[in-house]
C-alpha cells in the first residue's frame, strides 16, 4: 500500500505541465459555455489549432484580465467589460458575438405553458433565483423585465441572488430555488431539457461582446477564431441554442 | 458604505460558536475515550468538512437542505420555510463546515486529561455530572478558548460554503466575504477595501488570543 502511494506521489509529480499547453487560450462568460463547447471542436479541425477556454463570470474574468490573466480573449457576457478593456488600451476594438434572451427555468412541471409573471408572483413560488442584478448582465435584464412589467417591488422579497447566471440555473435546477431567470442557453442541456421555461419577451437582449487582448500570447490564432465566429456553421450554432 | 454584511458575519460567527459546543462536545469524548469498532471511520466523517473543497461540501449541503433533500423537506414540513437562503440554513452549513476545527482542539485537550484525576473523583465518590463540570471542563478550557475561537474566525472568513448554500441576500445571507467578492466584481474596490480592512484587525486579535492561550497551556 505504501508503495503504492509513493508511487502515485511521484507519477504525480512527473506529469509534465506542458502537456496542457494550448494554441488559443479563451477567457468565457459561462452562459455562453454550451455553444462555445461545440465551437471549439469545430475550430479545431477547421484549423489545426488546439483551444483551451476557462468558463467563469465575466467579472471574474476581467479581474484577471487586468492582472495579467495570459488569455488570448475574452467573450464576455455584456459590451461593459470589453469596452472597458479597450478604453483602458488592454485590448482591440471590441465586436459583439451574440445576442442572448432572459427565461424563466423551472423543474416543476406545474409550471409549463404559464406566463413568466404568472408563475413569478404565483404564491407556491416561494424563491425565484436571479443572477446578480449589478454584476451579472443577465441578472441586469432579468430585473429590467420586472421593472418594466411593475412587479419588481412585489417579487424582489422572493429573490436569491447567484453570482453568475450559471448559478442562478444551479439554484433552480437544484429544486432550491421554486423558478430562476437564467439565460436561454440553459435550456439546452441535459438538466434544462427536464424542466420548463418561458421566454421572458420584456426582458432587453443581452448584448455580448468579445475582445482579442493586446497581451495575447497567441495573436494569430485569435484572428483566426475570430474570422470563424462569423461562419455559418457558429450562426447556426447560435441560434440552435436560443441566441440572436 | 453598508456595513450590514459585516454585522451579518459577526452574528454567524457568534452563533457558530455558541452552538457548536453542542455538537463537538460529543463527538469529540467519543473520538478520545471511545473504544468501539468504526472510530476511525467516525474520525474520518468528522474532519472531512476540512479537507473537502468548501464548494463541493456546499453544493451537496444544498442538495440536502433544498426543499427536495431529507434534511430540507423535513424542514419545510416542520416550519413552513426553506431552509437553503436563510439564516438558519447558512448557519447550520457553518457547524457542518467548522465541526472538526471544534472537534479537534476539545479532543486534544480532553486525551490530554490525567487519568488519575478521573480515578480519584470516582473513588472519592463524584458523581458523573460532578465529575464533568468539576474536574472535566476546568481542565479543558484552554481547549474549549481555543476551540471557539478557532471556530469564530472561521466562520468569520468562510465563503465557499455560504456562497452555495445562501443566494446572497442582503440582510439575510449575504456575509462580508460574499459582499466584498461581489464589491470587487462590480469594480466598487474602495467598498471592498474598506470591508476587508475592517476584517483584517479582527482576525489578527483572534491569532493573538489563540496564541496567548496556547502559552499559558504549555
Amino acid at each position: 500500500m505504501k508503495r503504492i502511494c509513493s508511487l502515485m506521489l511521484v507519477l504525480c509529480l512527473l506529469i509534465p505541465s506542458g502537456a496542457f499547453a494550448a494554441d488559443l487560450f479563451i477567457a468565457q462568460a459561462a452562459n455562453f459555455t454550451p455553444v462555445l463547447k461545440e465551437i471549439i471542436p469545430l475550430f479545431e479541425k477547421a484549423s489545426g489549432l488546439k483551444v483551451e477556454a476557462t468558463y467563469a463570470s465575466t467579472g471574474k474574468l476581467y479581474g484577471q484580465i487586468v492582472n495579467d490573466a495570459p488569455y488570448d480573449m475574452l467573450m464576455a457576457a455584456d459590451e461593459k467589460r470589453p469596452n472597458k478593456l479597450y478604453a483602458d488600451g488592454l485590448a482591440e476594438k471590441p465586436f459583439v458575438y451574440a445576442k442572448g434572451q432572459v427565461v424563466l427555468w423551472s423543474n416543476d412541471k406545474n409550471f409549463c405553458g404559464d406566463d413568466w409573471k404568472a408563475t413569478v408572483v404565483n404564491p407556491a413560488v416561494k424563491r425565484v433565483s436571479i443572477a446578480n442584478t449589478e454584476t451579472a448582465p443577465y441578472g441586469t435584464s432579468s430585473m429590467k423585465a420586472m421593472q418594466a412589467v411593475g412587479i419588481w417591488d412585489k417579487v424582489q422579497p422572493k429573490l436569491v441572488f447567484g453570482q453568475s447566471i450559471s448559478q442562478a440555473f444551479q439554484f433552480a435546477s437544484t429544486g432550491s430555488a421554486d423558478a430562476g431567470f437564467c439565460a436561454y442557453s440553459s435550456v439546452f442541456t441535459e438538466v434544462g431539457k427536464k424542466g420548463c421555461f418561458a421566454v421572458v419577451d420584456e426582458a432587453p437582449p443581452v448584448i455580448q461582446a468579445a475582445c482579442v487582448l493586446k497581451s495575447a500570447p497567441h495573436p494569430e490564432a485569435a484572428a483566426k477564431f475570430v474570422k470563424f465566429l462569423s461562419t455559418p456553421e457558429v450562426q447556426a450554432l447560435k441560434i440552435k441554442y436560443g441566441y440572436k | 458604505m453598508d456595513w450590514t454584511p459585516l454585522i451579518l458575519s459577526a452574528k454567524l460567527a457568534l452563533w457558530t460558536m455558541l452552538l457548536i459546543p453542542v455538537l463537538a462536545s460529543p463527538m469529540a469524548s467519543l473520538l478520545a475515550f471511545g473504544r468501539f469498532k468504526g472510530k476511525s471511520l467516525l474520525d474520518a466523517v468528522v474532519t472531512l468538512p476540512m479537507v473537502m473543497p468548501p464548494t463541493v461540501l456546499g453544493f451537496a449541503l444544498l442538495v440536502v437542505m433544498g426543499p427536495r433533500g431529507y434534511l430540507g423537506g423535513l424542514w419545510e414540513d416542520v416550519t413552513g420555510d426553506r431552509l437553503v437562503f436563510s439564516f438558519s440554513g447558512i448557519l447550520i452549513a457553518s457547524m457542518v463546515f467548522n465541526l472538526p476545527f471544534a472537534v479537534q482542539p476539545l479532543r486534544a485537550s480532553l486525551e490530554k486529561l490525567d487519568p488519575r484525576l478521573l480515578e480519584s473523583a470516582a473513588v472519592l465518590g463524584l458523581s458523573p455530572l460532578a465529575t464533568f463540570f468539576r474536574i472535566v471542563l476546568p481542565n479543558c478550557l484552554g481547549g474549549l478558548a481555543a476551540a471557539s475561537i478557532l471556530v469564530f474566525a472561521h466562520s468569520l472568513g468562510e465563503f465557499g460554503v455560504i456562497l452555495m448554500v445562501g443566494g446572497s441576500i442582503p440582510g439575510q445571507t449575504q456575509v462580508a466575504s460574499v459582499a466584498i467578492f461581489e464589491a470587487v466584481e462590480a469594480l466598487r474596490f474602495d467598498d471592498a477595501f474598506r470591508m476587508s480592512a475592517a476584517l483584517i484587525p479582527v482576525c489578527f486579535a483572534v491569532l493573538l488570543i489563540i496564541n496567548k492561550i496556547n502559552a499559558r497551556r504549555t
